[in-house]
């Protein structure tokens, strides 16, 4: 079984929520880029650091129960809700703050915006 | 066609409607996402797939929902890079001239149609409107 590490991932300038502290588990080990082109350079920093298996959601598997956190790129309405929808921690890259039907599931326990890679530090 | 000089800039067809868009459609929200999105969106979006993307749309460009037409009020800038890579809008019928939101694409209140698979989704340019490179 690997050895997983804790981060603390905070907010970036003009974000919104956090700080969340990700801990992949036996259960949940994936860190999902939900972003397209590719994995995000914030999820890639997040699985180097807590040993997490990181994914690309656009072409692998990331279902919501696996999840240690989602790493998105929504600059919308989609995204930003449905994780934490689903009880999923949210990172989105963009300063985005809760809007939409979908608002009052984002909670600051939840969800954290504006996220780059050095808001992600090792606890 | 809709004028003369007019240009077709994206084109796709519905291929699944999930079963969670009719009640987006109620907040104003219709949502689109490419085919090959993570699965866990599928309920909330209706998924297509593009036959033409040259590009993104911008104020004043006419999208053709369906059998719906909308003239685009505002859009946010993310949506060209969301469509493009992910066949992923957020389209919201809020009457916005700013969007709300980056990667908002806004038309004016009013009802949003319900897709079903084979419709078409259209975004066209006037052709009196000025070119801009980026």
């Amino acid at each position: 079984m690997p050895d997983y590490k804790s981060v603390r991932v905070s907010k970036g300038r003009g974000g919104w929520g956090g700080p969340l502290t990700i801990t992949p588990t036996e259960d949940k080990p994936l860190i999902a880029s939900i972003t397209g082109g590719g994995i995000h350079p914030v999820a890639q920093r997040i699985a180097d650091l807590t040993g997490g298996e990181v994914i690309d959601g656009f072409s692998g598997s990331a279902p919501f129960d696996k999840l240690a956190v989602a790493v998105i790129d929504c600059g919308g309405t989609a995204r930003v809700g449905v994780y934490p929808m689903k009880k999923v921690k949210t990172v989105d890259i963009h300063a985005t703050s809760p809007a939409g039907p979908l608002a009052q599931f984002i909670t600051e326990e939840l969800f954290v915006s504006g996220v780059k890679p050095d808001d992600v530090e090792q606890t | 066609m809709t004028a003369s000089g007019a240009t077709v800039v994206y084109e796709s067809e519905v291929t699944q409607v999930g079963g969670q868009v009719e009640a987006f459609l109620g907040h104003g929200l219709l949502i689109f996402f490419g085919a090959q999105s993570p699965v866990e969106l599928h309920d909330m979006s209706v998924l297509h797939k593009a036959t033409l993307e040259d590009d993104g749309p911008r104020a004043g460009d006419l999208l053709q929902v369906g059998s719906t037409e909308l003239e685009v009020l505002a859009v946010g800038p993310v949506v060209r890079d969301n469509l493009l890579n992910l066949g992923h809008l957020d389209l919201k019928a809020d009457g916005r001239t700013e969007p709300n939101l980056p990667g908002d694409v806004c038309v004016r209140v009013g009802d949003l149609p319900l897709l079903r698979v084979g419709d078409h989704f259209r975004i066209t340019r006037p052709g009196n409107s000025r070119e801009q490179h980026t």
